[in-house]
């Protein structure tokens, strides 16, 4: 096990009153793997990766929680414990790559910076040379020019490569990638995943990918995790979850998805899309029993009252889901 | 039968780049289009073109058979028979005014009693699931899928016979946005309307329209029936976005 997550919880404290954004998500990921985590809006997704990097907003407040990272474990409760590992045991690419680069610097000067961090020492040409060559690497055209350009005389892809060569460069344990391609075009959004495997086996690091799109998941994840309303509904292989969702939630998640060749009425008129009905529960205040239960198409009384465990599904090892129907009595 | 719409030859550059070179589309009356492509495609300009928000430098576009004239008059004519509803509603929603006053403008444009035009309101608030107390409310204090909603239901006050309504789901969670394609679909069906969808959600555009045109830098690509367009795609760039499409595969 490369990276482990257990019992994170994270509290914020809004006017309203304090919402429980996560409640006791517990992750695994092992070397050379992809887990997608996938939810929708206000699932909490983010905050994983916020409360991993120690990012997370003032007022934000980790209630429970360790992280296992190549084999030394940090209490998430402290203040900045991951902080030694950021930028060398940990990278992260963001949504928008334009958030991430400083509009001021070169991308050149943004990249040695990494390495000043992860390889104090080395000489400036060394490091020239080393931030080329990862932008090399992620296949951005002319390395040579684009060190002495700005991040606003890149297009969004190429900014997410320099992005990448950047985590490439600190040479993570953990790569921690939040939407990175929701803000790209399709076939944008093909390059950077392939970037992205790419990096992860010249590396060899655990990748968790945040994304709302389980076609990502599908396509490019091994292990896939369900988040929802702050809560770990199911996880397991990809291939599994995808043949016997555990979850009804992860069941009706996939049933949203639109397929590219799904059955077309001849009549377009007549196309309908599949909905998830109901709203999310209120964040600070839990209802009791299964969370998902408000919208749940097969629930019945006792979903109402008893919190469901996790429980194991079929001989395969680490496919479970959270909730009551898969009890064995 | 007359077009809903119909582009000849529209030609529009902003400096050195051609945002629409030679686009030429027909789109019939009661039907729903799709108009697919990359950013910077010319979907958006397109469609700015069309609501007379963007003047062409060369070519022709006909709404209803009219060609398309600018100036305040004819902006404000059109308005009566096409609406959009923009990529970004909560940016389309005045920050300053309630809800409510945005819907009163919708009256007074159509020259009609306001109680009326509530009274309309209020079934199609009713139809698009927002609370009727939706009208009190700043764009800041509602999430943004009812803010989509609310910018439908603007558009919708103003009883259009073509809708434009660009990307109308970005941003917005797979539970929501089948939700919001059902409601346009129904629109459509009990309004006989005309829908245009620009979107890059291929799969999408797919179920939802009849005829579909794939943009690129500025040119149609390729047009077409739906069913045959992503089919049997002719042009390169329609099989690249096809094949780099995401699709959630049967399990191996």
């Amino acid at each position: 096990m490369a990276i482990s997550l257990r019992d994170l919880s994270v509290d914020y404290t809004l006017p309203q009153g304090t919402a429980h954004a996560l409640r006791g998500v517990s992750l695994d990921i092992r070397k050379g793997q992809m887990l997608g985590l996938v939810g929708e809006s206000g699932s909490g997704k983010s905050t994983v990766a916020f409360a991993l990097m120690g990012l997370l907003a003032n007022n934000a407040r980790v209630t429970s929680g360790t992280a296992t990272i190549e084999g030394r474990s940090f209490d998430l409760t402290k203040r900045n414990a991951t902080a030694d590992l950021r930028g060398r045991g940990m990278a992260m690419i963001f949504q928008d790559p334009m958030l991430s680069l400083n509009p001021v610097f070169t991308i050149g000067t943004q990249l040695c910076e990494v390495l000043r961090r992860r390889a104090p020492g080395s000489d400036r040409k060394t490091r020239v040379a080393m931030a080329q060559d990862a932008l090399a690497k992620v296949k951005l055209s002319n390395p040579q020019r684009r060190m002495n350009q700005y991040p606003h005389e890149l297009s969004g892809g190429m900014r997410q490569r320099v992005v990448i060569a950047m985590a490439l460069l600190s040479e993570p344990a953990l790569l921690i990638a939040d939407e990175p391609t929701t803000a790209l075009d399709v076939t944008v959004e093909a390059q950077i995943m392939r970037e992205i495997i790419g990096l992860r086996d010249r590396i060899g690091c655990a990748v968790l990918l945040i994304t709302h799109s389980l076609g990502l998941v599908t396509e490019y994840c091994d292990a896939i995790s369900v988040l929802y309303a702050g809560e770990k509904l199911e996880s397991g292989t990809v291939k599994e979850v995808q043949r016997q969702p555990g979850h009804p939630y992860t069941r009706m998640l996939f049933d949203c998805e639109v397929p590219i060749d799904c059955e077309r009425h001849a009549d377009a008129s007549e196309n309908r899309f599949t909905v998830i009905a109901g709203e999310l529960p209120d964040p600070r205040q839990r209802p009791p029993g299964c969370i998902f239960n408000g919208r749940c198409d097969v629930s019945f009384e006792d979903c109402a009252v008893i919190d469901p465990g996790d429980y194991p599904i079929g001989n395969h090892a680490g496919h479970s889901a959270r909730c009551l129907r898969l009890q064995t009595p | 039968m007359t077009d809903a719409i119909s582009i000849s030859q529209a030609q529009l550059r902003f400096g050195e780049t051609a945002a629409l070179d030679g686009v030429s589309l027909a789109i019939p009356n009661g039907s729903c289009f799709g108009i697919v492509g990359e950013s910077g495609s010319g979907k958006t300009t397109l469609m700015r073109a069309v609501l007379g928000l963007q003047k062409l430098d060369r070519g022709e576009i006909r709404i209803l058979g009219k060609p398309l004239l600018h100036g305040r008059a004819a902006l404000k004519e059109r308005a009566g028979f096409i609406q959009p509803i923009f990529q970004d509603p909560a940016a389309s929603l005045s920050p300053r005014s309630r809800i409510r006053t945005l819907m009163d403008e919708v009256g007074t444009v159509l020259r009609e009693p306001l109680a009326a035009t509530h009274e309309r309101l209020h079934v199609i608030l009713n139809r698009l699931g927002l609370p009727p107390g939706v009208v009190d409310k700043y764009p800041h204090e509602i999430s943004g899928g009812q803010a989509r909603r609310v910018a439908i239901a603007r558009a919708l006050l103003m009883k259009p016979s073509i809708l434009i309504a660009d990307e109308p789901t970005a941003g917005l969670d797979v539970s929501v946005q089948g939700d919001l394609l059902n409601l346009l679909q129904d629109i459509r069906r009990s309004q006989h309307i005309t829908l245009v969808i620009i979107s890059h959600n291929l799969a999408i555009v797919r179920l939802i329209a009849e005829n579909a045109a794939v943009m690129r830098a500025g040119k149609v690509v390729e047009a077409g029936e739906v069913g045959s367009l992503f089919g049997s795609p002719q042009d390169a760039y329609t099989r690249e976005l096809l094949a780099a499409w995401p699709s959630v595969s049967a399990a191996k």
